[in-house]
């Protein structure tokens, strides 16, 4: 086939790898420390030895934990295909216990074919899911409840929890619950009596280490050497991204990206960024692409604004900051031209202008918010009386101006003031 | 806490070449607490796995074993006793120092054995003799036979912390009780246990009890069942002689409302002249008769309190004990069920907590084997062994093979138990977040507890100049923030501008100091 359709194919295949979370758990679930294998024994043992047990899932939001769970359970149901059930419950939908026993009535009907009425009370719900757990612990048959945004569960009373947990503790059910929360305290959140009950089984979801981020872009990456794809193109690819990996600069990009936020949510992100810009018109991933997506995710919105300003428009930037440096706390257009001729005086500019002019660069600094009033009350004030204040910090300003192209250096001097 | 001890470290191995030179004596001065009564069992020994045996037998499992049959044990440990006899000669030392108790040690792999010891370990798993609760037992069973044998009504409060047996001892007293009325030939009452969280409404108990009472009278639609009771137990009596009702009320803080109305009329129940229920609240509360029914005090019924302790090391020791006597052989290294008693009585006095860190302190054991028989497997696999060679290999796998629980599991179970984890997420932590952390460190040192965003921000800023690390604008450190919101590290409030949000640290700095220590970057920053 030819080079742009394989160049085309690659790019694909690329994009589903990184939209398919179970593809991106895989090679950090490997080893037989991971989550992953942890999880899947503590359920499974479950399962064989017909006992109840309580896990929590606990990891900042995008580390993985719901893909990992899903990878458990998709292979748990095919190592034992009839004696799961599985319920599932959201705390931002279900935290209200009677939502959740009628959810969980409906999720058992369905499971069981049974017919399942939208009449039901709390207390049948509540029979019919004690009901369900003891059938089903006599038939060997597990029940797993997992449980998504746990912290919101331990609100109020926490009456779903206290009647699932004390559901476990009789002899003849058979069910795992797993609870996902993304709080690192959420079981001081629980009350005493349902803490003695849920079993103080953790597991903590940190970001993935250097190795492992190294492991995953190659195995992201790396496109199959089998007959889906033509043999040389991928060959040559792969050998690319091996230099690629090893750069020291590509290194630094990456670690430089994941010094804000280490998930691996983000990084995924990120990867997906890289793929888009990745041209067709080059056959093979560069360099160049990591860093146009660093730039294009790093992007300073209002300071990429003060770039558009007119030279009047920063001079009125940089007089509000001096106000405001000097605790002025409360300033309004014609504090900030007097300010203005101030500087003039001082330091003889060539920039100064008229007083309408002025104004009317002031009043399309508002439009475009970077600065605008305190008050909300317009009460027949002019533009000129009413309090402004700066809605850019100092940093960016600074920013802004040393990338602008041609900037008055008398403003730089100024700033630094 | 104790640092997760290595595999080699096992105090089992250090005591091998010691004792290879006296095969036949018991040394006194064994580093571990070995019983006196440890010679005689030896003796004894094949008389002693018989009983054991046959008890075993009788107890079958409710649930699917793997190894179906009851009797397969058995055969096992017949083979296992001919197998130690038959080997004492040969590698004494390791039968001595895993014989604490006479009995053969288990064997990991086999499944039904895990299973067995895991359901006895199980916290749903009621045993058949409770023990260091004779007392509290006793206190309530005579306080119901006094009812029953006066026909009074009268009530009685449990309370004691999560884990103490209460609701466990309540079931035990219910089955005395219709023992000994059997016995007696006294009318046995009629029991009613409920669980207060499952009432989708509070005043449903009186229904309850309504429909106990009287299973065949319709209720009427002009009185609710409250005065329905109230009514039958203000009359005489027309046929004399029916039951009382022993009413069981767990969780009683459910029922707490504002008013207190219904816990008061529950209890004002037993005050009626023909009252015939005897009332027993359990809750957590020590001074909830207290606090919520002060008006009955006035009226000199206030309910007797049996108060259940917190359990004491030598009684959670006991209690483990008496669950694993069950088995016929031995899991736990002495010392490792005393460790784990030390500590969960230490912190909680909690049975349930420390049910749950034996158990997860058999998985770490299996968790281990399994480890080494995949490396044993995989090694085996490389290199081809010669064959006398392969002989050391083996007795390695034997003598793992007949591993118990020892200090080490025990340690890492508790460890994981009790350890938070707050220090590792913050060691895990992106660099800039780490940076957030110091800066809020240093903006509370102060002595200030809370802030806004803005003022964080200029902190932060400080920080990373002193550092020279470029800071990142103001959209991902509101983002970051929102990260560690999330976590719940920090805590942020809500306000319309974004800046103003008030922001307080959820974690100790201390906590936060630890975490850092280790990394000279964060300890200048700390300074």
């Amino acid at each position: 086939m030819g080079f742009q359709s394989q160049v085309e194919k690659a790019k694909n295949l690329l994009r589903t790898r990184l939209c398919n979370p179970n593809f991106i758990i895989k090679p950090l679930s490997d080893s037989p420390d991971s989550n992953y294998c942890k999880l899947k024994f503590t359920i499974s043992s479950s399962i064989t030895e017909a006992c109840n047990n309580s896990i929590l899932l606990v990891g900042p939001r995008g580390s993985g934990k719901i893909a990992v769970l899903e990878l458990a359970l998709n292979d748990l149901l095919q190592e034992y295909p009839d004696t799961i059930s599985l319920i599932r419950l959201n705390g931002l939908l279900h935290s209200d216990e009677n939502c959740a026993f009628k959810e969980i009535a409906k999720q058992l009907c369905l499971e069981h074919h049974l017919l399942f009425s939208k009449m039901s009370s709390f207390d049948d719900n509540s029979q019919f899911m004690i009901a369900m757990l003891r059938e089903c612990g006599l038939a060997h048959k597990t029940i797993i409840f997992t449980l998504d945004e746990f912290d919101q569960f331990a609100q109020g009373k926490q009456r779903l929890l206290y009647s699932l947990l004390d559901a476990m503790n009789t002899v003849t059910s058979q069910a795992v619950v797993i609870g996902v929360s993304c709080r690192l305290d959420v079981d001081q959140l629980l009350e005493k009596r349902i803490r003695s009950r849920f079993s103080h089984r953790k597991l903590l979801f940190l970001p993935p280490s250097k190795e492992d981020v190294q492991r995953l872009l190659e195995h992201v990456f790396s496109l199959p050497t089998d007959s889906s794809f033509p043999h040389d193109y991928a060959a040559q690819f792969n050998g690319k991204l091996q230099n690629l990996l090893a750069d020291d600069r590509f290194k630094e990009i990456i670690s430089s990206y994941l010094d804000l936020n280490s998930t691996i949510n983000h990084l995924v992100r990120f990867l997906f960024i890289v793929v888009s810009l990745w041209e067709s018109k080059s056959g093979f991933l560069s360099l160049e692409n990591f860093k146009s997506a660093l730039s294009s995710i790093q992007r300073q919105p209002k300071q990429e604004c003060i770039k558009d300003c007119s030279i009047l428009e920063l001079y009125i930037l940089v007089c509000m900051k001096r106000l405001e440096v000097k605790e002025q706390n409360s300033y309004n257009f014609n504090s900030v031209m007097k300010e203005y001729r101030s500087v003039h005086d001082s330091f003889q500019t060539s920039d100064y202008y008229a007083w309408d002019v002025c104004l009317r660069s002031f009043e399309r600094l508002i439009q475009r918010e970077l600065i605008c009033f305190t008050d909300n009350r317009a009460h027949g004030q002019s533009v000129e009386f009413r309090p402004v204040k700066l809605l850019v910090s100092y940093v960016e300003l600074q920013g802004g101006l040393k990338s602008y192209r041609s900037c008055p250096i008398i403003l730089q001097k100024l700033m630094d003031h | 806490m104790p640092s997760i001890a290595a595999c080699n470290s096992s105090p089992h191995k250090v005591m091998v070449p010691v004792k290879s030179e006296k095969p036949s004596e018991i040394s006194p001065s064994n580093a571990q607490s070995t019983t006196p009564q440890k010679r005689k069992l030896r003796s004894n020994g094949p008389l002693v796995q018989e009983t054991l045996v046959s008890s075993l037998v009788k107890r079958k499992s409710p649930r699917r074993c793997l190894n179906s049959s009851p009797i397969s044990p058995a055969i096992e440990i017949e083979k296992d006793s001919s197998k130690q006899q038959e080997k004492t000669c040969e590698i004494p030392p390791k039968k001595l120092h895993d014989n604490f108790t006479g009995k053969p040690s288990w064997n990991p792999r086999d499944i039904g054995q895990i299973s067995a010891l895991k359901e006895a370990l199980h916290v749903s798993t009621a045993p058949s003799v409770v023990v260091c609760r004779e007392d509290e037992q006793k206190r309530i069973f005579d306080f119901c036979k006094a009812c029953i044998e006066q026909e009074k009504a009268g009530s009685l409060y449990v309370c004691g912390c999560p884990g103490t047996g209460k609701s466990l001892s309540m079931e035990k007293v219910k089955q005395h009780l219709v023992d000994w009325a059997k016995e007696m030939g006294l009318k046995c009452p009629d029991m009613l246990s409920m669980n207060c969280t499952s009432l989708a409404n509070i005043s449903e108990i009186f229904s309850k009890i309504m429909g106990k009472n009287l299973p065949r009278k319709r209720i009427n639609g002009s009185a609710s069942p409250l005065q329905h009771i109230q009514n039958l137990y203000s009359q005489q009596q027309q046929s004399s002689g029916s039951n009382m009702t022993l009413i069981v009320a767990d969780e009683l803080d459910y029922l707490i409302t504002k008013d207190r109305g219904v816990l008061h009329d529950l209890f004002m129940l037993t005050t009626f002249p023909f009252s015939r229920c005897i009332l027993i609240g359990i809750a957590n509360a020590i001074d909830l008769a207290d606090r919520f029914l002060p008006r009955l005090q006035s009226m000199n019924c206030k309910p007797m309190v049996v108060n259940f302790r917190a359990y004491s090391k030598d009684q959670i020791l006991r209690i483990l004990k008496e669950r694993l006597m069950a088995l016929p052989w031995t899991v736990f290294h002495p010392q490792a069920l005393e460790l784990c008693a030390r500590k969960v009585a230490a912190a909680s006095g909690d049975m349930r907590k420390a049910l749950c860190v034996c158990r997860s302190a058999i998985e770490i054991l299996e968790g281990e084997l399994r480890e080494s028989a995949s490396n044993l497997s995989s090694s085996a696999v490389e290199n081809e062994l010669p064959h006398p060679q392969t002989a050391p290999a083996c007795e390695f796998f034997k003598k793992q093979e007949s591993m118990i629980v020892g200090i080490d599991h025990m340690a890492v179970a508790l460890s994981k138990a009790y350890r938070s984890p707050i220090v590792d997420t913050i060691q895990s932590l992106p660099q800039h977040q780490q940076m957030i952390l110091c800066a809020a460190v240093k903006f509370f040192r102060g002595g200030k507890k809370d802030t806004v965003i803005g003022e964080l921000n200029k902190s932060y800023i400080d920080v990373c100049k002193s550092t020279m690390i470029p800071p990142v604008g103001v959209l991902e450190f509101l983002s970051m923030c929102q990260v560690l919101n999330d976590q719940g590290i920090l805590k942020l409030g809500q306000c319309r501008d974004d800046k103003l949000r008030r922001l307080n640290l959820k974690i100790d700095a201390a906590d936060i100091t630890f975490a850092l220590q280790g990394v000279r970057f964060f300890r200048n920053c700390l300074q």
